[in-house]
């Protein structure tokens, strides 16, 4: 036989063609369907592994914005409410400077002194009010912070305890989220209650009016200084919001660039794999069709 | 010796010839579809002349030995790619129906794991409250069933792949029995000088399919082919075969012998080679490391547990159920202790409305757990190892089918059966018993006219 001699058999070459030109028309459809390009492990283990960091990133950034906005509800709670305090407290010094005023009647300074009784009573709701039922000024302790008596005004005791909390906001940050009611209200040298108290005393015995209305006024100050603090901390928050926002657009532009499937691309390629599909299946159906037989009558 | 009747016995020998040729075509043809069939060509052989004097007259043709066409080493080089292809084939559709377990995006044990860490750090914004509790019971709880069905549906897996490898060696013994028949039938059929070939073409068939299932080393020998395992133990030798067989062991995975000897880790070819990589290498890796992260996660959380003290000020329990001192069977056996929300221990002081403790369980987000990798790149280490095994063996797959493809291109131009080849031969072996035919009815007339010639002359 001196001629080269071709494999008369084509049909398993084209066939194993076929399967294969249908295995890229899949793997085409499927990236469309899905719009991802790795939708198994083995499609492109890098950025399979690369899409798992991404997703645990993005997880965790999502948990941190829930945080800052359950966070957010609490600080904006204890800041209006701390907002309501010092109005009151102002109040209340200038019903104090009012009643130091030596021309007053006592009566005059028994209705001030009135006044000033209930604004101590707003002051002690205030000091225990409380957001999503828990108390806001307890410190970590879960009970009400301040009990008063009644019956005998200045025995205020602080229930709560000295703990505070903090919660993760963003990588490797946390933020201090409450301060104990004991250093607000109950401050060594800036008591509120015991300000209101003695000032009431003093009114009511119209002496020492001016030493009490002074110590209200420490009282103030502190709680003003104090709350400065969650005016920082919101502000940390709206700045931590805003970064982990355009770290989340990052991972997701990421996330896009690892396994997101290009569409125009992908769409090219089906249809170029449907073109070789027809043509090996127009192929196949010529294969073998003619033979020298055919010729010899 | 040049006579008529001499002349007449030159056709009738010509006519003969031509004749079992085409028969030959005729098989051919009928053929054209046999998997593994070798085409025939017929020789022809000028018969031996005859001297007379100085005369020498030539006596004709008669068909010589039938040359079936085939070539013995591309046979080899087929069965030996057959055998890398069987073994590559069953290793991808085991680690592709292995890493259908990782594929899900959505509920897989990273995802699982974040939402964990989630849970908990919506719970330190609000320590107290129990629905929140219950959040990371009930995540924790998804993470230790997202561990079990993994671990479980590999196992399941091996057990599946180990029945195949039963089944796998079933056929071996059917194929090597095949064998020593056929290898009976050719020497009784060589002895005698008599045309095998019919025979060897299904030997090729059935020894290319055993190495599709299993390493095979032959030998020719006077006695046909002799077949043994890559260990050297015999699986045919002449007429007699020798079955493998195989027994479960301690954990109910089929070992296989050839004779008495465990020969299992010495197959790496075939499809049985490819069922055993899955089921003995691949499978107890991925359960080894899987079991390795539940233990290590079980651990770093109990222990974040304990460091801090529940909702009752008392100290943390553990909030996954321990597991096995060795970390074997971690993965399988992974669970939730605790039933009781109050439990998780976010207290660093014991008062009730403290988070503290909760950063120990966020700081295991970023701990080297394992050989000082995060959970987060642990688990992608092994998506990665995972995917890149199954990528890495479908690549070879895919060119070991072309080499196989080329390999059989090769074989079909050199031994398939061509229709045009054969019309050709129809054509040409049609016209010379026309020709030699009609040479008998020649010498025919001739003969009468010798025969008529004292009658009416």
């Amino acid at each position: 036989m001196s001629y080269l001699r071709a494999n008369p058999n084509m049909v398993p070459d084209l066939l194993s063609q076929i399967q294969g030109t249908r295995q890229q028309e899949d793997t085409a459809t499927l990236q469309l369907a899905t719009g991802s390009r790795i939708n198994r492990p083995s499609d492109d283990p890098a950025g399979a592994a690369q899409m798992i960091s991404n997703r645990d990133a993005t997880g965790q950034v999502d948990s941190f914005l829930r945080s800052i906005s359950s966070v957010n509800g609490l600080l904006q709670t204890t800041d209006s409410t701390l907002s309501s305090v010092v109005t009151a407290l102002q109040r209340a010094i200038s019903l104090g400077v009012e009643g130091a005023n030596g021309t007053l009647s006592d009566p005059d300074r028994a209705a001030i002194a009135g006044e000033l009784t209930s604004i101590r009573q707003q002051m002690m709701s205030l000091a225990n009010t409380s957001y999503q039922g828990e108390f806001i000024f307890s410190g970590t302790a879960n009970a009400q912070p301040f009990v008063g008596d009644n019956a005998s005004p200045s025995a205020v005791t602080y229930q709560g305890n000295s703990g505070t909390n903090s919660v993760a906001v963003s990588k490797g940050y946390s933020l201090q989220v409450n301060l104990p009611g004991s250093q607000l209200f109950t401050a060594p040298g800036a008591d509120t209650f015991q300000a209101l108290t003695d000032v009431i005393n003093a009114l009511q015995t119209n002496s020492g009016v001016g030493s009490a209305v002074t110590e209200l006024n420490t009282a103030y100050s502190h709680i003003t200084a104090q709350r400065v603090f969650f005016g920082n901390a919101m502000n940390q928050l709206q700045s931590q919001q805003s970064h982990l926002n355009s770290e989340k657009v990052n991972l997701s532009t990421a996330a896009t660039s690892i396994s997101g499937a290009d569409i125009a691309e992908t769409a090219t390629k089906l249809s170029q794999a449907e073109l070789a599909l027809n043509a090996e299946l127009a192929a196949m159906s010529k294969v073998s069709q003619t033979s020298l037989f055919d010729y010899l009558k | 010796m040049s006579n008529l009747s001499a002349t007449l016995s030159i056709a009738v020998g010509a006519l003969a010839a031509e004749q079992s040729a085409l028969s030959e075509t005729a098989n051919n043809v009928a053929n054209l579809n046999t998997p593994g069939y070798s085409r025939t060509v017929p020789s022809f052989v000028e018969n031996p002349p005859v001297v007379l004097g100085s005369f020498t007259f030539g006596s004709g043709v008669s068909l010589g030995p039938i040359d079936s066409i085939r070539d013995a080493i591309l046979q080899i080089r087929i069965q030996q790619e057959t055998g890398q292809q069987g073994h590559l084939d069953a290793l991808v559709t085991g680690l592709k129906q292995v890493e259908a377990q990782f594929s899900n995006q959505g509920s897989d044990i990273g995802s699982q794991l974040s939402a964990l860490f989630a849970s908990l750090a919506q719970l330190s914004t609000d320590p107290t409250s129990l629905a929140t509790r219950q959040g990371v019971l009930a995540a924790a709880s998804n993470l230790s069933a997202t561990f079990r069905n993994t671990a479980n549906s590999l196992t399941s897996q091996q057990t599946n792949i180990n029945l195949s490898v039963a089944q796998a060696v079933a056929q071996v013994n059917t194929a090597t029995q095949q064998i020593a028949k056929l290898n009976g039938e050719i020497a009784s059929l060589q002895n005698v000088g008599q045309d095998a070939s019919a025979f060897l073409d299904q030997r090729d068939v059935l020894i290319n399919q055993l190495s599709g299932l299993i390493d095979v080393s032959q030998i020719k020998t006077e006695s046909g082919v002799t077949l043994t395992t890559s260990n050297g133990t015999a699986l045919v030798a002449g007429n007699q075969s020798f079955a493998l067989t195989t027994q479960p062991d301690v954990s109910g995975l089929q070992r296989i012998f050839a004779q008495g000897t465990d020969i299992t880790g010495q197959v790496n070819s075939g499809q049985i080679g490819g069922l055993l990589a899955v089921r003995d290498q691949k499978i107890p890796a991925l359960l080894s490391s899987l079991d390795t992260f539940a233990a290590a996660l079980a651990i770093a959380f109990n222990g974040a547990n304990a460091a801090g003290f529940d909702l009752n000020g008392n100290g943390g329990a553990n909030i996954f159920t321990s597991p096995p001192a060795s970390g074997q069977g971690a993965a399988a056996a992974m669970g939730v202790a605790m039933t009781d929300p109050a439990l998780i221990a976010a207290s660093s002081d014991g008062s009730a409305g403290s988070n503290g403790n909760l950063a120990n369980f966020a700081s295991i987000h970023d701990q080297g757990l394992i050989a000082s990798t995060t959970p987060s790149d642990y688990y992608s280490g092994l998506i990665f190892n995972l995917g890149n095994d199954i990528a890495n063996a479908s690549a070879e797959l895919q060119s070991s089918q072309l080499v196989l493809q080329q390999l059989q291109d090769q074989r079909g131009s050199i031994s398939g059966v061509s229709l045009d080849e054969e019309a050709a031969h129809l054509v040409q072996y049609q016209r010379a018993y026309e020709a030699a035919a009609r040479m008998v009815t020649t010498v025919d007339q001739m003969l009468e006219t010798v025969i008529h010639m004292g009658v009416n002359g």
